[in-house]
C-alpha cells in the first residue's frame, strides 16, 4: 500500500508538470483539482494497461512483455500507435546499429589486442 | 319434510339438488323426501314426464335417482295420493320455478286433491313440450292449477329452474349441449332432460381454456411492412446480380433450388448443399432441445418482424429470382437473400453452429462456417463480420434468453415455416433456433465471441471477394433487428433517430469486436480466432475476471447443450473410465 501511494504521489507530480506546460503552452490555467483528477486516472489506466499487457503477452505464451503487447495495447488510438510504432522502428534501428557498432568494436577491439599483442610480441 | 327440503333448497338450487340426490336413495323412509326432491328436481318438466312415463323403468340407471323418486310419484299418484306429500310434490313439480318453500309448500298443500289431476296435466304437458322449453312448461302448468301465488316468482323460478336443472345435469353427468337443442318431444328421459337442460342452460360451460389461462397465446403479430422491405430487397438485391460467383456461395438455405436450377454453377452447390444439410441438421438440433413445439408459439413479436421480412424475403426471393432472373441471377439473389436470412435471420443458427463446430465436429463445422463465411463475404467484408459477430451476440443472448423468451422464436417459425414449405428448410429452423435464442437485453458481445472462433478467423481473408453493395442491407437489416429488441426493452417510444443512433452504435462495437478478435488470433501467431482469443477479449471488457472464469459465464448464460461443447469436462463428468 505504501509503494501504491508513492507511486501515486510520483504519478501526481509528473502530470501536474506536464500539466503546467500544457496550460503556459495554451494559455489556459488549469485547477488543482482538474490536475488531481488528471493524475488519478492516468494512475488507474497504468493499471490497466500493466494487466492488459500482462494478458497480452501471457495470450502470445510469452512470459516477457514486448513491443508487440505495447502495440496491441496502443492500437485504439490511432495516432498514438503510430507514435508508438514510428518510435520502436527507430529504437529498432537504434538496437541495429548498436550492434553493428558493437560487433564492429568487438572485432576492432579483438583485432586490436591482436594486432597489439602481435605488435607487442613483434616488439 | 317438504318445506325443510324446499327451504334448503332456497339458499341454493345446487345445493338442494345435492341433497335431494343424496336423499334419494332410501326409498321407504324417505318417501317424502326423495319424492319431493324428485318433484323439485322434475318440475323441469322433462325428467318428471320421463319418469312418469317409465315409472318403473329407470330405477337403475342413474337418472333413477330422480326416476325413482319420480316413479314413486307416480306409484303413488296410481295410488292416489297415498301421502299428502306427492301432491305437494307434485304441484311443486308443476312450479317448476326454483324451489321456494313458502311458496310451493301452501300451494302444494292447498292442492292435495287437484295435484293428481295437475300432475296428470304437466305430465302430459311436460311430455309434450319436453322438447320445449320450461317456460313454456310453467305457463302451462302453472295456468290449469290454481297456485296463483307461484306465479309471481315463476320467471325467478324458471331461471332458477334452468341453473338447477343445469347443475342438475352438470351433476349427474349428463351431456350437455351449450346451444338451445330442440329434440322431437318422443326424447327418451335423458334427451329431453337433455333439452331441458340445453334450454335452461343459462350459464355458460366454463371454456376448458380459461382454467388454463396460461395456454392462452397471443396470435403471431404479421407486420404489413415485410411487402414494402420485401420488394425494396428485391431491388436491391437484383442489383446484386453483379456478383454471382460470390453470392452464389452464401446461398445455403437455397442450396435445393439451386442445385435443381443452377447446375452450371458447380462451385456453388456443393457448399449449398452442405451447408443445407448441415444447417437443417443443426438447425433441427438446435431447435431440437424442446424448442421445436414452442417455436410456433413463439412468435417473436418483437423481432418477428426483422424475421419475418427476412424470412419472407428469403422465401420470396427463391421464389421470385427463379421466375424471373435467369439461373444466375437466382443464385446472387438467393445467395444475397440467403445470407440475409442466414446471417440475420440465423444469427442463433449460426451462433449454434459455430458452437459446434467448436466443440464437437470441427470438420463438420468448418465446411458451415466457410460457407457462413462465403456468406459473409458475399456481403461484404464489414457487414459480414458484423453479421457475425451479431449472429455471434445473437446466439449467445438467444441462448440465454431462451428460456426467457419463448415466445419469440414462435412467431417467426410460424410465418417462414407456412411459407418454406419446399426447400428453405434451413431458413426457418434458422429463424426459430434464432427465435429460440433470442436474449432480451442488448446483444452483449461480450458472449458472443464464443462462437466466432471459427467464422471469424476465416472471415478476413475472405472479406475482399464481397461487394459492399449487398453488405449494406443486411448488415442494416441485422442491427434493426437489435434495435428493435433495444426498443422493445426500453419500454418507451422511442425516435427514429434514437434508434439510428443505436444501430450506427452496434456497428461500430461490433466492427470493433471482430477486429479485437482478429488481432488477438494474429497476436498470439494464429490465423484462427479461438476461445482463448475470445477469452481474452471478455477479460478485457471485465466480464471475466479472476473470480468469475469464463467457465462460469458459460455455465450461467448457455443453455447445457452448449456448455457440453464449450466446456469437455462438463460433458464427460459422468463417465468412469477403469483406471489402467
Amino acid at each position: 500500500m505504501d509503494f501504491k501511494k508513492r507511486l501515486k504521489a510520483a504519478v501526481h507530480y509528473t502530470v501536474g508538470c506536464l500539466c503546467e506546460e500544457v496550460a503556459s503552452d495554451k494559455e489556459v490555467q488549469l485547477s488543482r483539482q482538474t490536475i488531481a483528477a488528471i493524475s488519478e486516472v492516468t494512475f488507474r489506466q497504468c493499471e490497466s494497461f500493466a494487466k492488459d499487457l500482462e494478458m497480452f503477452a501471457r495470450h502470445a505464451k510469452r512470459s516477457t512483455i514486448n513491443t508487440e503487447d505495447v502495440k496491441l495495447l496502443a492500437r485504439r488510438s490511432n495516432s498514438l500507435l503510430k507514435y508508438i510504432t514510428e518510435k520502436s522502428e527507430e529504437f529498432n534501428v537504434e538496437r541495429k546499429t548498436k550492434k553493428k557498432k558493437k560487433l564492429e568494436d568487438e572485432n576492432k577491439d579483438s583485432l586490436e589486442p591482436a594486432e597489439a599483442g602481435g605488435v607487442g610480441s613483434e616488439n | 319434510m317438504a318445506d325443510g327440503d324446499i327451504s334448503d333448497n332456497e339458499p341454493t338450487t345446487r345445493t338442494l339438488l345435492r341433497r335431494v340426490l343424496d336423499t334419494e336413495a332410501p326409498r321407504t323412509p324417505r318417501r317424502r323426501q326423495s319424492t319431493r326432491a324428485g318433484v323439485q328436481r322434475t318440475p323441469l318438466g322433462t325428467p318428471f314426464s320421463m319418469r312418469l312415463r317409465s315409472q318403473t323403468k329407470t330405477t337403475a340407471g342413474r337418472q333413477p335417482h330422480r326416476a325413482r323418486s319420480i316413479g314413486r310419484l307416480a306409484h303413488i299418484q296410481t295410488r292416489g295420493q297415498l301421502k299428502e306429500q306427492t301432491p305437494r310434490t307434485l304441484l311443486e313439480n308443476i312450479l317448476l320455478t326454483a324451489p321456494e318453500s313458502s311458496m310451493v309448500m301452501p300451494e302444494s298443500a292447498v292442492k292435495p286433491v287437484p295435484a293428481p289431476q295437475v300432475v296428470q296435466v304437466v305430465q302430459f304437458s311436460r311430455r309434450e313440450s319436453s322438447p320445449g322449453s320450461l317456460e313454456l312448461q310453467l305457463p302451462e302448468l302453472n295456468a290449469p292449477t290454481t297456485l296463483a301465488p307461484g306465479r309471481l316468482t315463476s320467471g325467478r323460478r324458471k331461471k332458477r329452474l334452468r341453473l338447477s336443472e343445469f347443475q342438475q345435469g352438470m351433476d349427474q353427468e349428463l351431456p350437455l349441449s351449450q346451444g338451445p337443442v330442440t329434440e322431437p318431444p318422443g326424447n327418451t328421459g335423458a334427451s329431453s332432460l337433455s333439452s331441458s337442460l340445453n334450454l335452461t342452460f343459462a350459464t355458460p360451460l366454463l371454456p376448458q381454456s380459461v382454467q388454463r389461462p396460461g395456454l392462452a397465446r397471443r396470435p403471431p403479430t404479421r407486420r404489413a411492412v415485410d411487402v414494402g422491405i420485401f420488394l425494396q430487397d428485391l431491388q436491391d438485391t437484383s442489383v446484386a446480380t453483379a456478383f454471382p460467383d460470390t453470392v452464389l456461395e452464401d446461398t445455403q438455405p437455397f442450396s435445393q433450388p439451386l442445385i435443381g436450377r443452377s447446375p452450371s454453377v458447380h462451385h456453388s452447390l456443393p457448399y449449398p448443399s452442405l451447408s443445407a444439410e448441415r444447417t437443417v441438421s443443426r438447425r433441427t438440433r438446435s431447435s431440437g432441445p424442446g424448442l421445436q413445439n414452442n417455436s410456433p408459439g413463439k412468435p417473436a413479436q418483437l423481432l418477428a418482424g426483422k424475421a419475418e421480412e427476412v424470412d419472407a424475403l428469403a422465401m420470396r426471393f427463391p421464389n421470385t429470382s427463379s421466375g424471373t432472373s435467369g439461373v444466375d441471377g437466382l443464385e446472387p439473389l438467393l445467395g444475397g437473400v440467403g445470407e440475409e436470412v442466414e446471417e440475420r435471420m440465423e444469427e442463433s443458427m449460426s451462433l449454434s453452429e459455430v458452437k459446434e463446430a467448436t466443440g464437437a465436429q470441427a470438420s463438420a463445422r468448418a465446411e458451415e462456417p466457410e460457407a457462413h463465411t462465403e456468406v459473409a463475404e458475399a456481403e461484404g467484408s464489414w457487414g459480414a463480420i458484423e453479421e457475425k459477430e451479431l449472429e455471434g451476440s445473437s446466439g449467445d443472448k438467444d441462448t440465454e434468453g431462451r428460456t426467457a423468451r419463448p415466445e419469440l422464436a414462435s412467431s417467426t417459425p410460424e410465418f417462414p415455416r407456412a411459407r418454406q414449405l419446399e426447400f428453405l428448410e434451413p431458413a426457418p429452423p434458422t429463424s426459430t433456433a434464432v427465435g429460440l435464442f433470442r436474449q432480451q437485453v442488448i446483444p452483449a458481445p461480450s458472449l458472443s465471441s464464443e462462437p466466432l472462433e471459427p467464422l471469424s478467423a476465416r472471415l478476413p481473408t475472405r472479406l475482399q471477394t464481397a461487394g459492399p453493395r449487398l453488405r449494406q442491407d443486411p448488415y442494416k437489416m441485422g442491427l434493426s433487428h437489435y434495435a428493435k429488441l433495444f426498443s422493445f426493452y426500453a419500454k418507451m417510444p422511442m425516435e427514429k433517430k434514437a434508434l439510428e443512433m443505436v444501430e450506427k452504435c452496434l456497428d461500430k462495437y461490433f466492427q470493433r469486436l471482430c477486429d479485437d478478435l482478429d488481432v488477438f488470433a494474429a497476436h498470439a501467431g494464429r490465423k484462427t480466432v479461438r476461445l482463448e482469443d475470445l477469452e481474452l477479449l471478455m477479460r478485457r471488457q471485465g466480464l471475466v475476471t479472476d473470480r468469475v472464469s469464463l467457465h462460469v459465464l458459460v455455465e450461467q448464460h448457455l443453455p447445457l447443450e452448449y456448455r457440453q461443447l464449450l466446456i469437455p469436462c462438463a460433458f464427460s463428468g459422468n463417465t468412469v473410465f477403469p483406471a489402467q
